[in-house]
């Protein structure tokens, strides 16, 4: 377990998005993914963002669980935002089940963005608002390259 | 005339611990593996010596994983770590691969290409090389004659027949191939040809062609280790023939959980050369 740096600002990085989450005193638990796609074509590991908002829907299922989440932009407009976690096996080898996440929770979420521009992004640590970790997730499939 | 029961009060109380396990282990993920050596505090002991079959030879039978060999990101380690050799097949090897041309050039592609058309991206199978390297686990069954391989992997298995049976003259291309296996002292090595074209040894995209040959050499060297000595033979896509070592680790207490990757896949369509 470790604290973030990024997370003491608490400021995400992703233009329009950038979103002030709460401060909660959260423990990030970087974690899951399986090799099914490299991250590098899908994602940029160098685009952080963080956004809070309410669960619309969870699924737990494979190659990738994932869930949406409504957040309200600057303008008042609410996104769905969908975001990537590992595949179910291994994030109940880190103690999550089905019924971590569900419809209504409120989660500060810290993740990579998507290069394609999508309203997408790969988790890596997922909190609720009564500061409860639930979640955390991400993606170590890199390129060959890296 | 009355018979003795051949159960001691000590029988009974296992039965008794048996009968609660459900209640105990409510799923598998946590499930004591049967035959574990175990330290007196009863934590695996996973140093002990190698199992042997009934047949004096030693026992592959395991939930194993890959080695998790790749430095963790400055912000911790993923919970599915990728071992080096998924990524570079030829991470341990001085002087790379002895890629034919044509080998090189393909690589440099789907290098280029961040690796997107590996086949394991599109849920197809990967192979045997990159069942050995891919961070799920693999359940090996040794049989007398038989030792069979399941994969959580798109829930999959593999043969290898250890019953004297030659490898086929002109085998039907498949993900797999055919494996035949002998031992040799206590390692049991295993020849394997007849793939279909087109196989990915890595995520950089090493190929295999349908004229690899593919050697293993199976050693346990303790009840928490196996090491695996695996040649590839492929005088299409490499100059010579080149050797790695794939070292694995038991896992105890647990049981495989299915991975699908069909069941929900919604990536190809996000990936991109950017």
């Amino acid at each position: 377990m470790e604290k973030s740096s990024k997370r003491d600002a608490c400021v995400a990085k992703a233009g329009q998005w950038c979103v002030l989450s709460a401060c909660f005193g959260i423990v990030l638990i970087p974690a899951a993914a399986v090799a099914h796609h490299s991250f590098a074509a899908e994602f940029d590991r160098e685009k952080t963002i963080t956004l809070t908002g309410s669960v619309t829907v969870f699924e737990w299922s494979n190659p990738h669980a994932r869930f949406y989440l409504n957040v309200k932009d600057q303008g008042g407009n609410v996104i769905n935002w969908e975001f990537e976690l590992g595949s179910p096996n291994g994030l109940m080898r880190r103690g999550w089940t089905r019924n971590s996440l569900k419809p209504g929770d409120v989660v500060t979420v810290n993740g990579f963005l998507a290069k394609d521009g999508s309203h997408l992004a790969n988790a890596r640590s997922v909190v609720l608002s009564d500061g409860r970790k639930v979640f955390a997730g991400s993606s170590g499939d890199e390129s060959p390259n890296q | 005339m009355i018979q003795r029961v051949p159960y001691s009060l000590k029988h009974v109380a296992a039965i008794f611990v048996l009968s609660l396990a459900p209640s105990l282990f409510g799923q598998w993920l946590h499930y004591p593996t049967p035959g574990m050596p175990r330290r007196p505090d009863g934590s695996p002991n996973l140093t002990a010596p190698a199992p042997k079959s009934k047949d004096g030879k030693p026992d592959l039978s395991g939930i194993w994983a890959a080695e998790k060999n790749r430095p963790c990101p400055a912000d911790g380690c993923d919970d599915m770590e990728l071992g080096q050799e998924f990524l570079n097949i030829a991470w341990g090897l001085k002087g790379g691969l002895p890629y034919q041309p044509w080998a090189a050039e393909i690589v440099k592609t789907r290098k280029a290409r961040y690796g997107q058309d590996d086949p394991g991206s599109r849920c197809l199978p990967t192979g045997i090389v990159m069942m050995h390297t891919t961070p799920l686990m693999k359940k090996i069954v040794q049989l007398p004659g038989l030792m069979v391989i399941l994969n959580e992997r798109n829930v999959s298995y593999r043969q290898i027949f250890i019953d004297g049976r030659p490898l086929p003259e002109d085998p039907e291309p498949s993900w797999n191939g055919y494996s035949v296996g002998k031992w040799v002292g206590d390692t049991l090595v295993v020849e394997t040809t007849g793939f279909r074209d087109g196989l990915w040894l890595d995520r950089g995209g090493s190929p295999l062609t349908d004229a690899g040959r593919i050697t293993e050499r199976f050693r346990r060297v303790d009840y928490g280790r196996l090491q695996i000595d695996l040649t590839v033979d492929d005088s299409k896509a490499y100059r010579t023939p080149w050797t790695i070592r794939l070292n694995q680790f038991l896992v105890p207490d647990t049981e495989l959980l299915d991975y699908v990757c069909l069941e929900n896949e919604r990536d190809i369509k996000h990936l991109t050369d950017k």
